[in-house]
């Protein structure tokens, strides 16, 4: 697919957030994940966007450690929220992840509004197990523990089938797709003991873990599935 | 997607029409019994033919013209070895080969037998040699299904090498491959015995088989294998016998469309072009990229398409499962 | 368009749009290649037919 110098530049930023995401979410120092408003240079002007893309992860360390964030990086994270706010025609993803932004914003700062309304999910009524993985992959910012939405209550119905979608993904090599399916594996009751999540996370993290996007859902994957055991 | 039983009957006719227009290629030729004829060209096909065409006549009313297409197809396969003497012939000359036991054990499925050969067979599998024939675990639980077949074994038994192979480990179903793939579905064909026994399948295979088959067929028709697509189809329509599964329409209208001009279905998607390199005629080539898969498209629209009601469960008791089921697959 | 939105856009020329299709990505095609098996080291196979026969054709991407 033939990209454009802007969405490639923003991919790249993206990908340098993400980075930041996954070093955090390993253990390390997570006080500046995000670049905080007046960085100097193109990823201090390219964050409030690169934020709205990785959306509600990018306060993923802090949410699931239960650290207050860094007022700096809450700022950009506020800043991305409202600056690119879904337009009328946007696709249900790009409506769920801003409103993923809006419940993180709410938990990081109560004196924030309270989220709105949730969008609906009748784009996912009736939908294949691959189109349904595919989605719930890219809504993966939605999968976190003790959090309830109508996109998570409709995959604790499908757990069979998002287990599906993650075999999918890896004889398909996506590792993206599987990276997110594996995350929301580890949160849905009912899917089959044979799927063999633990190795098939530390195998979609061996083939696919270069790419920061996927190093992030494995990361956050483990780190969901060892608190639901503690 | 329209109900597929009726058009699952129409894709085994047709299927089975380009077989039997094609009887030369299962022919087994001159070299049969040479010592370099190639088996894989000669009795192997042939066997294939023959254990398609059993489960054909055994799921079928006689008076259904794809069983008279099928007892048809038997009696040329049975003529070709000369009504079972030549397996005493090859016997005499590799006693320790399988082969001709598995390839035997096909013809014997459908009534065919010659008692001679079996007793034969039978003095060379008591030893402990034959039974230690080393190959792969599949392949050795065909081996001693062919034996039951044959008498050597009384029928039944639980197959002591079933962990050994791939699916009877319930491995992680993501580790799926084409290997594992072909090893899979033999392993479900021997034991429900070519999809006459599907009540012979354990549970847990049955639930992990239902679990995991529509990723492995989808992939794998994405990918253009459709000869391996046919044997998961196959295996599809042996689990559904237990659990009452429907038909996945999807899949199926995958293979069907990548059928050639009378029906037959290629090996995979690689041109004709890039087989070339093999021996034989463009007619050799363009046969066996196309018959086995061909075969197995027949063998699963019969499995498929040819349930007998008697053996459906009532489908509210299957598929209860929290997910997998109310979507289109 | 909101005021601040302007200006982010000036600096870096992002669009909504560049935003909306990251967040709403088609799926990627899927790239298919099978393990192959190498017959077992210093095990004459095929009567040593094995070194002539060709290469296993590469499967295609799906």
């Amino acid at each position: 697919m033939e990209q454009s110098g802007t969405s490639t530049r923003l991919q790249a930023a993206v990908q340098d957030l993400a980075s930041g995401v996954v070093s955090a979410l390993r253990g390390g120092d997570h006080a500046h994940v995000v670049p905080p408003v007046g960085t100097d240079g193109e990823a201090g002007d390219l964050a409030p966007a690169a934020v709205r893309v990785l959306g509600a992860d990018a306060l993923l360390p802090g949410l699931l450690s239960r650290t207050p964030p860094d007022p700096a990086e809450l700022a950009v994270f506020r800043k991305a929220f409202e600056a690119y706010p879904p337009r009328a025609d946007a696709a249900p993803t790009v409506r769920w992840s801003h409103w993923a932004m809006a419940r993180t914003l709410r938990r990081a700062d109560p004196s924030s509004a309270e989220a709105p309304d949730e969008p609906d999910t009748a784009w996912l009524d009736g939908a294949t197990w691959q189109v349904l993985t595919h989605q719930l992959a890219v809504l993966a910012p939605l999968a976190l523990p003790g959090e309830d939405c109508a996109v998570s209550r409709l995959a604790e119905g499908r757990p069979v089938d998002v287990a599906r979608g993650f075999v999918r993904a890896v004889r398909r090599r996506d590792w993206r797709q599987a990276a997110g399916a594996g995350r929301w594996l580890t949160l849905l009751p009912g899917v089959p003991e044979t799927v063999g999540l633990d190795a098939g996370l530390d195998f979609v993290e061996l083939m696919g873990g270069q790419d920061p996007l996927v190093a992030l859902q494995v990361q956050a994957a483990r780190r969901m599935r060892t608190g639901a055991r503690g | 997607m329209t109900a597929p039983a009726e058009d699952l009957r129409a894709v085994a006719g047709t299927a089975l029409a380009w077989v039997d227009s094609h009887r030369a290629g299962f022919a087994l030729g001159e070299d049969a019994l040479a010592v370099d004829g190639e088996v894989d060209l000669s009795w192997k096909p042939l066997g294939e033919l023959a254990q398609v065409c059993a489960t054909v006549t055994r799921l079928t009313d006689p008076a259904d013209p794809l069983h008279a297409r099928a007892r048809g197809l038997l009696d040329f396969a049975w003529q070709e070895t000369h009504e079972g003497a030549l397996f005493l012939r090859l016997q005499r000359l590799e006693p320790f080969a399988t082969y001709p036991l598995e390839v035997y054990a096909a013809l014997a499925a459908a009534g065919l037998r010659h008692p001679a050969f079996e007793q034969a067979a039978a003095v060379v599998a008591r030893t402990r040699g034959w039974r230690l024939t080393e190959q792969d675990p599949t392949r050795r639980l065909g081996v001693l299904r062919a034996e039951e077949r044959c008498g050597v074994h009384p029928f039944g038994q639980a197959p002591p090498g079933l962990p050994q192979t791939w699916l009877g480990g319930l491995p992680e179903p993501w580790t799926f491959g084409r290997d594992a793939g072909y090893a899979l579905t033999h392993v479900v064909f021997h034991l429900s015995d070519w999809g006459c026994d599907a009540a012979a399948l354990p549970p847990d295979l049955v639930a992990y088989l239902s679990d995991w088959l529509p990723p492995w067929l989808d992939t794998c028709l994405e990918a253009g294998m459709w000869d391996l697509g046919g044997e998961l189809l196959a295996v599809a329509a042996i689990v559904a016998r237990t659990t009452g599964e429907s038909v996945p329409a999807g899949d199926w209208g995958r293979l069907l469309a990548a059928r050639g001009p009378a029906g037959e279905v290629p090996l995979d998607d690689r041109d004709l072009d890039e087989i070339g390199a093999a021996p034989g005629t463009d007619g050799d080539r363009y046969f066996l990229h196309h018959y086995h898969s061909t075969l197995m498209a027949a063998f699963a629209a019969v499995l498929a398409g040819a349930r007998p009601a008697a053996e459906r469960p009532a489908p509210a008791a299957a598929g209860r499962r929290p997910g997998g089921q109310g979507a289109p697959a | 368009m909101r005021p601040d939105q302007i200006v982010t856009d000036e600096l870096t020329g992002i669009q909504a749009a560049d935003i909306e299709a990251a967040l709403d990505p088609v799926e990627a095609d899927g790239v298919y290649r099978d393990s192959r098996q190498c017959a077992g080291l210093a095990l004459l196979s095929g009567g040593g037919k094995l070194l002539l026969s060709p290469p296993t054709p590469r499967p295609k991407k799906g």
